[in-house]
This record gives structure tokens, C-alpha cells and sequence, in this order.
């Protein structure tokens, strides 16, 4: 039985422009590194199953989207191999364009000129959905995601979240086997991110052989949906479980959240002894910074609080925590997606 | 004034950057003058056909016809380069929100765009004359005494036809993504009428009426006494003398200069009120 | 929902997939044109003002011609006779002049709009044919430029006076579609490489309305381009690769009768430039199938098909 979806040593590899190198390279004798290749994908393997709901989890630039294009068709990879429904994106895409769909969060997909229902009863006529069926589909879709009363009105008289909501419609309405989702809930209020997040999970648990690829870097919403994770940054695969099991990897070690003053000398922690990696984020509003600690026990703790008493820094609260998917991810890379 | 200078040369950079960095310079150079030499050289095949078959060569109506369609290059480049600025914001760049809400004079923005226009439209006008002279025995005679006035002339002109792009742009702000429609009939617009090709007396009457009322009318008809004075072409305007066809045209300039601004402001207004500054409407 | 649907291959499928994805595709021009009402003004009446001028400078020749041989009413004939002639020539390169721009704007450079309003991706990822997605271009297209084409020539007609004869109306039909597809296939062809190019292929579009009004003789009849001694001939064969030179030629020799301009201005015999409209249209369509199927394999190599603002 195939997988769903499997790549084999995948990379992909962005030339740059060339004539602008060269040329700002001219200009300030600088430039090569910066406009040179850039390594989107880099040996990445994953396998995705059929009926599974597959989240990658990774902060912005990390080749999620990519990886996404290259699975949809939209991108050849440099080298490495990607099947979808078993067939490989390179060579047999007609197959896989049969079976997938995609669904880019912050895009905006149509005409202005034509209503929400017109828009996505085009798109699903690329799909071959007779007339009648998509339709009904869209009427059904609609009603489910709260778009009814939007139905004929033109696109660009539409919200963000409805716009949204009415690029979900289109991914759902040519009923796909395998749905790519790439940041579908970005920019979207909590309720609107709810129905959809509802959605897509009731979709996959309720149906046989209806897989989802999740890209998100919302921790939350990655956990609470996906039924297994591969954390990707620079273009690599860092881990790839479930949620829990990608949790019970740092139980091990301690987890400790801290809100101080504001404080700019970081430098010393990382050379701590029993400090596996840190992460700190400023919320300048309340002139404060949060720092999160993997520790590999309780032991560094009051070292790290004289560190930052030194510095005439108050702390205001200190806090151990159960490991998040966010706290695996600083274990890994010794940052945060912030 | 600080601000509206800062403006004017960021837009003028972005204007450039826009127009010119798609290619190396050299293809740009050639791409911006094969346009309105082929455009001119429509005109010399029409009145090749003509005089071919077995009609009266008229090498006085061919000059006044290319030196006429020579400077119209400057119509449609300074016209498209003006009111594409908010279609293509807009529409396709999709920055338009985020210009527009920058604490800065749109419409001094817009001028700015379209500097690049006026300045690629003048090289082409001048290879357009020059090839014109050279080969096709287009007659020109500028005397020295003629330069303050033609340069008069040609930054009255220029000022006319950048009112007359921003009274579009602001009609633009209205109106869903015309851009070819509005490029190619504003431009016919002023060929037709404001005898650009052919004297207004070929003109049914209500048509000369329309021409007398456009400045560009007196525009051309200045920049041609002035260029080709021995044309003896009928101008239908030969009753006015040059200072009365400059005062004409200084009137008609800042007319259309408050009538833009009055259009700019009032488009700009019924756009925010419908909430279409930033609505794409592509088909 | 229903379960998922049986993922057929079969010929019969394929054939529904893209006759429905050009009904698709052609759906928003159709619709498009008649939601905006603006577009009647700007995108059908007012581009007929760049065609009148064009008209004026032939009845602005005509009329010194005519002063000029007063008292000879032979030659006062003759002149009016060519200058309507020279006008209906005008006329109709303006109707062909509304599907050039149409196949420049709406077909070979469209596909870079679609890449910049993000639709491009969703077109490529879809399991139909990319022939029938510019198919559904071409057939909205047409049908929006119609519009601006009846609207000239109705103008030549009944403002301009412009007198047709048509005396074979069937092979004026075959001469019009087969000039049509042929164009779109031109158009389909263009529209391949935009795949690949971004501003490039908009400054392209721009560059390819001049020089091709000129070179195959849209407001002109293009045999004139073959008396001008030395450049003229060779500009005239270049612009032969656009279909609209045959076309037009044709459907001027069509309307007008063979003896027109003394017979001495057309290219070859109605008949002859039928064929290479036929030849031109079949060549086309199957040289944008393959350079469309090419181009979308570079242009996913290179990771251009879904780049914006490029």
C-alpha cells in the first residue's frame, strides 16, 4: 500500500538571480552570499499515510511552502523524489492533480468580478465536477462554513476571513483525496480559525483514506489537530512523531518559563552548565522579556536568577511547565518561532 | 515643500525602476524608441499607399502629419504613465493601500511616477524627428529666436498633459482595470481632435468645436508653427497669432490644472466612501 | 459530502474535464463584461477614437487630392473611390485590431497576470488540459472583443460611410475564424513563455502593438509594404508570421473586390492566403501545445510558475 504522500532525500535548491549578483556584487564587492542559492529543502524524507492528518510545524522560511509546491505539482524538485497517491510529482502529475487540492492561507484566489459561489464553481469546473454536483457541494459548503449570506456577493466586496473561508470552499469542493493546507488560518479571527480548524479535522476523522498536509507555525493549532508532526527549519527535517511522543522526547528535561524586566545580556546563559537551550521574546508594551529554559534538571535555576538579579533585572514570575511543541522545537534549534 | 520634493524624487526612482530594471539598458533603449518609430512609420506607409496608387504626392501634409504624430508620443506616454500609476497599484502590484496611506501627497506621488515617462518619451520623440529629417525629407526649420518660445510651449504642454493623466487617475479610482481601454482611447481621444494628424477644417464642425476646447489643440499647433513654420499646411487656428495661442495655452494649463485636482480629490472621495481605493476587479 | 469520486482516465472523461474547465475559464470574461459597466466605454467605444483618426488622415489626403484635381472629374472619381477603399481598409484592420490586443493582453500575457493575482497555481495544480484553460481564454476573449469589433465596424459603416461589397459571404466567414484561431493560437503560443517571464513579457505585449500594426499592414494595405524598394519587402514577410497580414488581406480583397487599388496591393489570391490561414492555425495550436507543455516543465524547474512581481 503507497503512502499517501513520501519523499525520498528531497531538496531544492533556488538559484538566486544571477545578473543581479553579478551586478551587485560590482557595485559593492559584496553580494554573492546573499543573492546566491538558497537551500529550501534539504534531503527531506517524510511519509505520510493514508487518513492522516500530517502537520509541519516550522517558522517562516523553514520550506514548508516549498515543500507544499513541490507535492501540488507547481515545483520540480532539484533532486530527491516525491510521490503523492504513488505517483511521482516529476514525472505523472495528471493523477495527482486527479486526487489533491490546495489551500494557501493570506492568498487571494479569483475574479473581483464574479460572486463567492461563481469563483468556486469555476475553479471546481478544472476539476471536471459537473455543474449540478459542485453546486450543491458549494451550497452545502457554504452553509457549513457561515459563507451563505456572502454567496453572491462579489469577491471583493468580501472580509479576509470570508475570502478565506471561500478558499477552503474551493479546496473541499472538487473533494480531493489529499488536501495540502499551507498556513490555512493565518491572519484569521479566533472564530473563524475555529470553523475551519473544525472543519478539516471532522473531514479526515469522518471520512476513509482523506489525508491532510497541515503546514502551520501555530504551535496549538498543530497539536491539537495533527496526528503526527515533522518539525522542519533551515529546510530539514528535525523530528517527525506525534504530538505527545514529540513532547515525551524533552520530558526528560525541565521546562521553566520566566517573565523578567527587560534584559539585553543573553549571551551568558547558553554557556550554563545543565542549560540545554533557551529562548527569549521582548513584549515591549509591558517592557518586559519572557525567557523559556530547557534544563536538563532544576539544577541551573538559581544560577540563572542571580544572572539576571545581577543585572539589576526584577523577576516577576517563574514558572515550570509541561514540555509544548514549541518548547521541542527550542530544544532542537535553541530559538523560538518568534 | 520638503515632503512634496522627497515624494516627487522617491516616486520619480520608483517610476524609473519600474519602467527600466525588467531589462539591461541597451534593450531598454531599443524597446523605447522601436515603439514610436513603428507607430510613425504606420503614418509613412499610409501615405506611401496613398501616393501609390496614382494619387498627388503631398509632401506638406506628410510632414505636418509626422511631425504632429512625433510629439504625440508624449501624449501617450505621459497620459498612460499618469493614470496606470493607480490601476497598477492597484491591481497588480497591490501596494496601492499602503502609498496611499503613507502621510504623503498621492498626487504629487502620481506626477513623480510619471516623470520617467516624460523623460523616456522625449528621447523617443527626438530619434522620431531625427529619422524623420534624415530620410523621409520630414521638412523642420526651428530658428534660435523660436527655442524660448518652443521651450515655453513645451513645458506648458507637458504640465496640460500631466493634469489631463491625473484627471484620469482619478476616474481610475472608480472605474475597474482599464488600463488598455483607457491607454488607447484617451490618446485617440486627442489624435482625433486636436489635429494631431490632420488640419480640424477636415473636421465636421461640433468635432472643431471639441478641438478648440482642448489645449493640446493649441499645443500642437504652436509646437508645429514653431518647428515647421513652412508647412502651409491649413492649421485652422492661422487667425491666432504665437502669444495669443501661448496665452491661450498658459489658461487652458492652469484650467486643467485646478480641474484635475478638483477630479483627483473628488474620485479619491467617492472611492473611500464605496471602499474601492484598494478593490482589485480583474476578469 | 459523498465519498471520494472514482478518479477516472478515460477519453470521454478527459473531453468532459476540459470542455468544462473551458466553459470555466471563459465564465468570468463573458460574465465580466456585463457586470462592469464602465467596460462598454472604455474597452468598446472609446479605442474607436484612435481608429478614427486613422480614417481622417486618409479623408484629410483625400480631400487635398481632390482640390487639387478640381476640374477633372475622372480624377475626382478615382480619388474617392480609393480613399473609401484605403477607409474600409482602415476599418477592418481596426475590427482586427480589437482581437490583436485582445490575444496580446487577454491571452499571451494573461498568464503573467494570473501569476501575479495568485490564480496561476491554482490553474497549474488542476488535473485539465492547459490547452483547454487557454482555450477558455480565447473563447471568453473573443466573445468580449466581438463587441468592439461589431462596434467599428458599424462606426465605418454609419459614421465614415465606408461602402463593403461582399460577394462570397462563406468564404469571408472561413477567412475571419480560421484568421481568428490562428491568432489565438499565436496568442496561446506567446502566452507559453509568459510562463517563464515576468515584466519581460508585458514589455513584450507593449512592444508587439506599433510594430505589428505596421508590419502587417492594419491600417494600411500590406502590399504597399512590397513597393517600398529594399526594407519594405523583407518588413512585410516578418510581419506575415502574424496571422492578421493574411487575414486581412483576404477579408480586404473579400470586402472590397480584387480590382481595389488596381488590384496591384494584395499579397496573393483569397484562396491561397485561406490556406495559410488554415496551415498558420493548425501549426500554431500544436507548436503552443508542446512549447506550453515545455515552458511549464522550465518554468517549475525553475520556480518560476508561482514566483510574483517578478
Amino acid at each position: 500500500m503507497p503512502y499517501a504522500v513520501e519523499t525520498r532525500d528531497l531538496t531544492r535548491i533556488f538559484a538566486g538571480k544571477k545578473k543581479r549578483r553579478i551586478r551587485r556584487k560590482r557595485a559593492t564587492g559584496e553580494g554573492e552570499d546573499h543573492l546566491g542559492p538558497v537551500t529550501a529543502l534539504d534531503q527531506v524524507s517524510i511519509q505520510i499515510r493514508d487518513g492522516e492528518l500530517f502537520g509541519m510545524l516550522g517558522p517562516n522560511g523553514a520550506g514548508k511552502t516549498t515543500l507544499i509546491k513541490i507535492l501540488a505539482t507547481l515545483l520540480l524538485p532539484t533532486s530527491g523524489q516525491a510521490f503523492v497517491a504513488g505517483h511521482d510529482v516529476a514525472k505523472d502529475p495528471f493523477p495527482i492533480r486527479q486526487r489533491i487540492n490546495m489551500v494557501s492561507g493570506g492568498e487571494t484566489s479569483g475574479y473581483g468580478l464574479l460572486t463567492a459561489r461563481e469563483n468556486v464553481w469555476m475553479f471546481s469546473q478544472f476539476y471536471g465536477v459537473p455543474s449540478k454536483v459542485s453546486k450543491g457541494r458549494i451550497d452545502e459548503l457554504m452553509h457549513t462554513f457561515g459563507l451563505w449570506d456572502k454567496r453572491d456577493a462579489k469577491v471583493r466586496m468580501l472580509s479576509t476571513g470570508q475570502r478565506q473561508k471561500m478558499n477552503m470552499i474551493r479546496g473541499f469542493v472538487t473533494d480531493p483525496d489529499i488536501l495540502f493546507l499551507d498556513e490555512p488560518t493565518l491572519g484569521l479571527d479566533v472564530n473563524a480559525a475555529r470553523v475551519i480548524r473544525d472543519y478539516i479535522t471532522n473531514w479526515v476523522r469522518s471520512q476513509k483514506s482523506k489525508t491532510v498536509l497541515l503546514t502551520t507555525h501555530y504551535m496549538a493549532e498543530a497539536d491539537q489537530m495533527c496526528d503526527r508532526i515533522a518539525i522542519i527549519d533551515n529546510g530539514k527535517i528535525l523530528a517527525c512523531d506525534t504530538p505527545e511522543n514529540l513532547k515525551r522526547m524533552i520530558r526528560t528535561e525541565t521546562t521553566f518559563r520566566l517573565e523578567v524586566d527587560t534584559i539585553r545580556d543573553i549571551a551568558s546563559f547558553s554557556s550554563m552548565e545543565g542549560v540545554k537551550n533557551f529562548s527569549h521574546t521582548d513584549d515591549i508594551s509591558k517592557n518586559r522579556t519572557h525567557l523559556t529554559f530547557i534544563l536538563e534538571d532544576e539544577g541551573p535555576v538559581a544560577e540563572i536568577l542571580s544572572t539576571i538579579t545581577s543585572q539589576g533585572k526584577k523577576v516577576h514570575s517563574l514558572q515550570k511547565s509541561e514540555p509544548t511543541l514549541e518548547d521541542v522545537f527550542i530544544s532542537m534549534v535553541g530559538r523560538g518561532f518568534e | 515643500m520638503n515632503t512634496f520634493w522627497r515624494t516627487f524624487k522617491v516616486a520619480a526612482w520608483l517610476g524609473w525602476e519600474m519602467d527600466s530594471n525588467w531589462t539591461e539598458p541597451w534593450l531598454f533603449m531599443v524597446y523605447s524608441v522601436v515603439k514610436p518609430v513603428a507607430g510613425a512609420f504606420i503614418l509613412v506607409l499610409m501615405y506611401t499607399v496613398f501616393a501609390f496608387i496614382g494619387n498627388r504626392p503631398d509632401p506638406a501634409a506628410f510632414s505636418y502629419m509626422y511631425v504632429g504624430n512625433s510629439f504625440f508620443i508624449f501624449v501617450g506616454s505621459v497620459l498612460f504613465g499618469t493614470f496606470q500609476v493607480i490601476q497598477s497599484d492597484r491591481e497588480w502590484y497591490q501596494t496601492i493601500r499602503y502609498v496611499y496611506i503613507s502621510p504623503i501627497s498621492y498626487y504629487v506621488y502620481i506626477v513623480g511616477r510619471a516623470v520617467s515617462k516624460v523623460g523616456v518619451a522625449a528621447f523617443a520623440v527626438a530619434i522620431t524627428l531625427a529619422f524623420g529629417v534624415a530620410f523621409l525629407g520630414v521638412q523642420i526649420h526651428l530658428t534660435v529666436d523660436a527655442v524660448p518660445l518652443f521651450a515655453a510651449s513645451m513645458l506648458l504642454g507637458l504640465a496640460v498633459l500631466l493634469a489631463i493623466g491625473i484627471c484620469l487617475g482619478g476616474i481610475s479610482f472608480l472605474t475597474a482595470k482599464h488600463t488598455h481601454g483607457l491607454a488607447e482611447g484617451i490618446p485617440g481621444l486627442f489624435y482625433v481632435f486636436c489635429g494631431v494628424l490632420f488640419p480640424l477644417s477636415i473636421l465636421p464642425s461640433w468635432g472643431q468645436a471639441i478641438g478648440k476646447a482642448i489645449p493640446l489643440t493649441y499645443w500642437f499647433d504652436i509646437t508645429r508653427r514653431l518647428l515647421a513654420p513652412t508647412l502651409g499646411v491649413d492649421s485652422t487656428l492661422a487667425g491666432y497669432s504665437d502669444l495669443t495661442i501661448m496665452a491661450l495655452l498658459v489658461v487652458s494649463s492652469v484650467a486643467f490644472f485646478g480641474l484635475s485636482l478638483l477630479i483627483f480629490k473628488t474620485g479619491e472621495y467617492f472611492a473611500r466612501k464605496a471602499g474601492k481605493i484598494d478593490m482589485t476587479t480583474s476578469y | 459530502m459523498k465519498p471520494a469520486t472514482v478518479r477516472r482516465t478515460d477519453l470521454r472523461y478527459r473531453i468532459g474535464l476540459n470542455l468544462r474547465a473551458v466553459v470555466g475559464r471563459s465564465y468570468p470574461r463573458i460574465v465580466g463584461a456585463n457586470r462592469e459597466p464602465s467596460w462598454i466605454f472604455f474597452e468598446a467605444l472609446l479605442p474607436l477614437l484612435g481608429i478614427a483618426a486613422y480614417v481622417f488622415i486618409y479623408q484629410s489626403f483625400g480631400a487635398r487630392s481632390f482640390a487639387a484635381a478640381a476640374g477633372n472629374t475622372t480624377a475626382q472619381a478615382v480619388i474617392s473611390a480609393n480613399t473609401n477603399a484605403l477607409i474600409a481598409s482602415v476599418v477592418l484592420g481596426g475590427t482586427m485590431v480589437a482581437f490583436w490586443l485582445n490575444v496580446l493582453w487577454s491571452m499571451a500575457s494573461q498568464l503573467y497576470w494570473e501569476k501575479e493575482i495568485g490564480n496561476l497555481q491554482l490553474y497549474m495544480m488542476a488535473p485539465m488540459n492547459r490547452m483547454a484553460l487557454l482555450g477558455g481564454m480565447a473563447v471568453g476573449g473573443m466573445v468580449m472583443t466581438s463587441m468592439r469589433a461589431v462596434s467599428t465596424l458599424v462606426a465605418g459603416i454609419l459614421v465614415f460611410g465606408v461602402i463593403f461589397q461582399v460577394a462570397d459571404p462563406l468564404t469571408l466567414l472561413a477567412v475571419f475564424f480560421a484568421a481568428l484561431i490562428a491568432l489565438y493560437g499565436l496568442g496561446m503560443m506567446f502566452a507559453s513563455l509568459y510562463l517563464l517571464w515576468g515584466r519581460e513579457a508585458w514589455n513584450l505585449s507593449a512592444l508587439m502593438e506599433e510594430p505589428i500594426f505596421f508590419s502587417s499592414g492594419f491600417y494600411f494595405p500590406v502590399g504597399g509594404l512590397f513597393r517600398v524598394p529594399g526594407w519594405g519587402p523583407i518588413i512585410a514577410i516578418i510581419g506575415s508570421f502574424v496571422p492578421a497580414t493574411f487575414g486581412l488581406d483576404a477579408l480586404r480583397q473579400l470586402t472590397l473586390g480584387s480590382t481595389a487599388f488596381g488590384g496591384q496591393l494584395w499579397i496573393f489570391d483569397v484562396k491561397t492566403e485561406l490556406y495559410i490561414l488554415v496551415f498558420m492555425a493548425v501549426l500554431f495550436l500544436i507548436l503552443a501545445r508542446y512549447s506550453l507543455r515545455y515552458l511549464e516543465t522550465l518554468a517549475k524547474r525553475e520556480g518560476k510558475l508561482t514566483s510574483r512581481h517578478q
